[in-house]
């Protein structure tokens, strides 16, 4: 792993076409502004592994395809009538 | 064109629907990218979105206005390129929806959007700054099924019912 040290306001270059700046410091705390093409996918670690777990969970679910809707729909629909 | 799907069999399938995945497409799922909407009836509003590319993938997605009124999904700049996006209209914003084996809570994923542009047929799941939305977001509950709830009585308390 490459490690750098960069002052309030410096910058780190990534290829031709992505920049990470040091925008602030606050203790513990450090604010990135980062620049990059729209079809780099840029997201906070925690967040994207939360969503990508939830990805994995939801493509597993089973059945065939119009029962499982049917079901779910049923469901829902259960639900609002019982509020 | 003709895919073998797991939950639909064999389809014939129309290539004017399709839809193509950017900026890496659903988050775990960057190598599929082709997707169509697989819908049941004009009133139910759950759909599969199916893989073109792996007939073993689908996610059961919904119209996440159906299920709360207090959804305001906010669509950076970025992404509005990325979709090539120019008129509010053309967009379509539907949720992915997590059916857990066992029958648990239906939860919908409500900070992750994917974002549909219907005249360019191309979509993108957008991460939302907006934290207050909820990954898990619940949307129906086996306690409130009637049937599924008395077969539940007779057996040990679920979660829900404890909590």
């Amino acid at each position: 792993m490459l490690i750098l040290t960069r002052k309030l306001g410096e910058t780190i270059r990534i290829g031709d076409e992505i920049t990470i700046n040091v925008v602030d410091i606050k203790g513990k705390q450090v604010r990135l502004g980062i620049e990059a093409p729209p079809e780099v996918i840029v997201h906070r670690e925690e967040i994207y592994r939360h969503i990508q777990e939830q990805n994995m969970l939801a493509v597993q679910a089973g059945g065939t395809g119009d029962s499982v809707l049917d079901d779910l729909w049923r469901r829902v629909v259960k639900k609002e009538e019982a509020e | 064109m003709i895919i073998k799907t797991t939950r639909f069999g064999t389809v014939t399938i129309d290539r004017a629907r399709i839809i193509t995945m950017r900026g890496g497409g659903i988050l775990g799922f960057e190598n599929l990218t082709q997707y169509v909407l697989v819908t049941q009836g004009e009133n139910n509003p759950f759909w599969w979105l199916q893989s073109v590319e792996d007939g073993a993938k689908a996610f059961v997605v919904i119209n996440p206005f159906v299920v709360t009124t207090d959804y305001e999904p906010v669509i950076s700049d970025d992404d509005a390129v990325l979709l090539e996006i120019t008129q509010p209209d053309e967009v379509f914003i539907m949720t992915i929806v997590t059916v857990r084996p066992g029958g648990e809570t239906i939860t919908t994923n409500l900070r992750a959007p994917i974002v549909v542009n219907l005249t360019k047929h191309v979509a993108k799941q957008i991460v939302l700054d907006q934290e207050e939305y909820s990954v898990r977001f619940p949307i129906a509950d086996n306690s409130v099924d009637p049937e599924k709830g008395k077969e539940k009585e007779k057996t040990a308390p679920t979660l829900s019912t404890v909590r």
